[in-house]
């Protein structure tokens, strides 16, 4: 490990899930990573959502080495990488600002890591992988003389060209622009298909990590809030926050008043609202939260009475309807409760001609109906 | 300078109505062209001209019988005469000035990295620290330094009483030359090094370590080549003024054996009666010969396109 050691000394081979276990990461008095604890399987495309600051960059750090967990351990398989240097790692990063050799060509750029490692025909190995992110035509090239998304590609394929166990992308498109995005998301997932590896993408867009990733973990103050494959994490969101990080929904707060049937009831005022037992996730001291989807609801201009009791709410004030071709989406004042919005598809022959000002009633299918913890 | 300015824009005014609207890019150029005005001019004056002067009195004879009197002539006898019989001091020139130049390397570069890396909070007292000797006279420091290095001076008698110093002086040798000359140079080559580090992206030389580079070798491969061109810029700011000093080798040196080309300049053109002729073929000559290695040194290099 001394700085004499050769650069292949130490490196260690391992294969298998990259396990996260109790890992804290504390700067002075702030604690950017708290106890997380996560299994990633092998192979997998893995997303790590999370708002701004909330310790993605600094989880993915630790992974590669470059920062050292307070406590915890950090295992690839069963061989423990805690406390190893980056060059001894199989894992590489692709950095959010891509951070390419300025004074090395593109096939440079991409050969280092193999020449690092000693391997045979390292010019070769970059050659082919340059082939993989198409840009072949500009491997003599000067990283500043790349566009964007050229860069981009580059240092994938400079992470790539390495077989590591487990990529590291650190929001690698966010300084693309929508439609570049929206290709590179495309092309990623292609290239993480061909070559079978784990891929940890860290991303704060909810839409891009719900599209790529097999599984979603949403992290927020340095603990991971929920994890799961993307159409579950909508589904049945557990907490609060991924209720309204991924995707909207409209929340009713309110307390537990008893069951019926294998739904529980939740009140709030004049409000009663039903949530089916497994989809509850219950708070503290009967206080529980109601959520439902927008596009789950359907907005009535009178109540749409006792058979749809549990799963209707109203009478609130209609604020304000936006009619967007396909789908009209409307924001209701519920007194005592807050604001809800609706999508509405526009299938109905006879369109319900509401406005602004009028009382609206909300209803829902009781199986969309979720209920989390604050 | 802002009377010239006005003066063009007149002349330029002054077309305008004759004939239709100038055209942009004919417009863009003359604006161009002035705005060089005043750096061409200031070039003309203080650069060319005093080398035009240089070159006619590096090529005058004198007269026959009166030292010290010159006609115009075309002779190049003098620079016959400095290649001659001033070829050692060529040669310690460059030999001094590239010794300091990578001792000062070899001290300036672990101090910038420290100052851009690791000196968190410190970095701006260590930069005072590098700055600082600039507020006091060139000369009055290194006549500083012919105290500290003197006979009976705590360097030079601790290391007689060690028995390492064998000619018994550090003053009045090489040694002591190549020190001043290292010591005096040495912030014009830490300064452009920290500049070039301070403006490497940390997360390049992160990517060196996670590419499976160790510490050495990601400073080789990356760090070193990244700050080349500030390597550049320092070596050049110290090699090319070292070359041409006189001040060190006369106040640290001897009155033979470590005289530079600068010192024989200053001789010539102070002490000897007719030898300006030849005080200016020396300087051509130095001027030349510094103006081939920087050439070779920066197509050696500089080529690379860095950052
Ligand atoms: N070296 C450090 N010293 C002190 N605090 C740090 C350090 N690195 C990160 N932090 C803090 O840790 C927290 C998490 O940082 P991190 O970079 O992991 O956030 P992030 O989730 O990647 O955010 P973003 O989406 O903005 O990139 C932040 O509040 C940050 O200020
Ligand atoms: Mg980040």
């Amino acid at each position: 490990m001394g700085i004499f050691s050769k650069s292949t000394g130490g490196f260690r081979e391992a294969k298998g899930d990259l396990i996260l276990e109790n890992v804290t990461k504390s700067f002075a008095t702030f604690t950017a990573v708290d106890d997380l604890s996560l299994t990633v399987p092998r192979g997998s495309f893995f997303a790590l959502l999370g708002p701004s600051g909330c310790g993605k960059t600094t989880t993915l750090r630790m992974v590669a080495g470059l920062e050292q967990p307070t406590a915890g351990r950090v295992k690839i398989g069963s061989t423990d990488l805690t406390g190893s240097r980056p060059y001894e790692r199989p894992v590489n990063t692709v950095f959010q600002s891509y951070a390419l050799f300025p004074h090395l060509t593109v096939r440079d750029n991409v050969a280092f890591g193999p020449k690092r490692r000693g391997v045979a025909d390292a010019v070769a190995e970059a050659n082919k992988t340059l082939e993989l992110v198409q840009l072949s035509h500009l491997a003599d090239r000067k990283p500043t003389q790349l566009s964007g998304g050229q860069q981009q590609r580059v240092a994938v394929a400079r992470a790539l060209v390495n077989h590591p166990e487990v990529l590291l992308l650190d929001e690698p498109l966010g300084a693309l622009d929508l439609k570049l995005r929206r290709e590179m998301q495309v092309e990623l997932k292609r290239i993480q298909m061909e070559v079978g590896l784990t891929f940890v993408h860290v991303t704060h867009d909810q839409e891009e990590a719900m599209t790529m990733a097999d599984t979603v973990a949403v992290m927020n103050l340095g603990k991971i809030e929920q994890m799961g494959a993307p159409e579950v994490l909508y589904d049945l969101p557990r907490t609060k926050f991924v209720a309204n990080f991924l995707g909207q929904s409209n929340l009713l707060h309110g307390t537990v008043q008893g069951t019926d049937g294998d739904s529980v009831v939740i009140g709030s005022g004049d409000h009663k609202v039903k949530v089916r037992q497994a989809r509850m996730a219950t708070g503290e001291g009967g206080e529980a939260i109601f959520g439902v989807r927008p596009e789950k609801t359907r907005i009535h201009d009178t109540d749409p009475g006792p058979q749809l009791s549990g799963a209707s709410i109203g009478p609130g004030t209609l604020l304000d309807v936006s009619f967007s071709g396909v789908a009209t989406q409307y924001l209701v004042e519920i007194p005592g409760v807050g604001r809800w919005a609706v999508y509405e598809q526009n299938l109905d022959l006879d369109r319900i001609d509401n406005k602004p000002g009028d009382q609206v009633w909300i209803s829902w299918n009781p199986g969309h109906a979720f209920g989390v913890r604050s | 300078m802002s009377a010239l300015a006005h003066l063009g824009s007149t002349g330029g005014g002054a077309q305008a109505p004759g004939g239709a609207a100038p055209e942009p890019t004919k417009k863009g150029g003359f604006t161009a062209y002035l705005l060089l005005l005043p750096g061409v001019l200031w070039l003309l004056v203080f650069f060319v001209a005093p080398m035009v002067q240089l070159a006619a009195v590096s090529l005058q004879s004198q007269f026959p019988g009166y030292p010290g009197y010159y006609y115009r002539d075309v002779n190049f006898g003098s620079y016959l005469t400095a290649i001659t019989e001033y070829l050692p001091h060529f040669g310690r020139s460059l030999l001094f000035a590239g010794a300091a130049t990578l001792f000062a390397f070899v001290l300036a570069y672990p101090l910038a990295y420290a100052m851009a890396f690791k000196a968190g909070k410190w970095r701006g007292v260590m930069m005072i620290c590098v700055i600082a000797p600039f507020f006091t006279s060139f000369i009055l420091r290194t006549v500083a330094w012919r105290q500290i290095l003197a006979d009976e001076g705590p360097i030079a008698s601790t290391l007689r009483f060690l028995h390492l110093l064998p000619g018994g002086h550090i003053t009045e040798t090489w040694v002591a030359v190549v020190a001043g000359l290292t010591y005096n140079f040495l912030p014009f080559m830490v300064l452009p090094i920290y500049a070039s580090l301070e403006r490497a992206d940390p997360k390049i030389i992160e990517a060196g370590g996670d590419l499976y580079a160790n510490g050495l070798t990601t400073f080789r491969r990356v760090t070193l080549p990244m700050s080349m061109p500030g390597v550049l810029a320092g070596t050049l700011l110290t090699f090319i003024p070292a070359a041409g000093d006189y001040v060190n080798a006369e106040l640290l040196g001897s009155d033979t054996s470590t005289k530079m080309v600068g010192n024989v300049i200053e001789s010539q053109f102070f002490k000897v009666l007719g030898g300006f002729p030849v005080a200016a073929a020396l300087s051509f000559t130095l001027m030349a010969v510094i103006l081939a290695l920087v050439f070779l040194y920066v197509r050696r290099y500089g080529t690379e396109e860095l950052l």
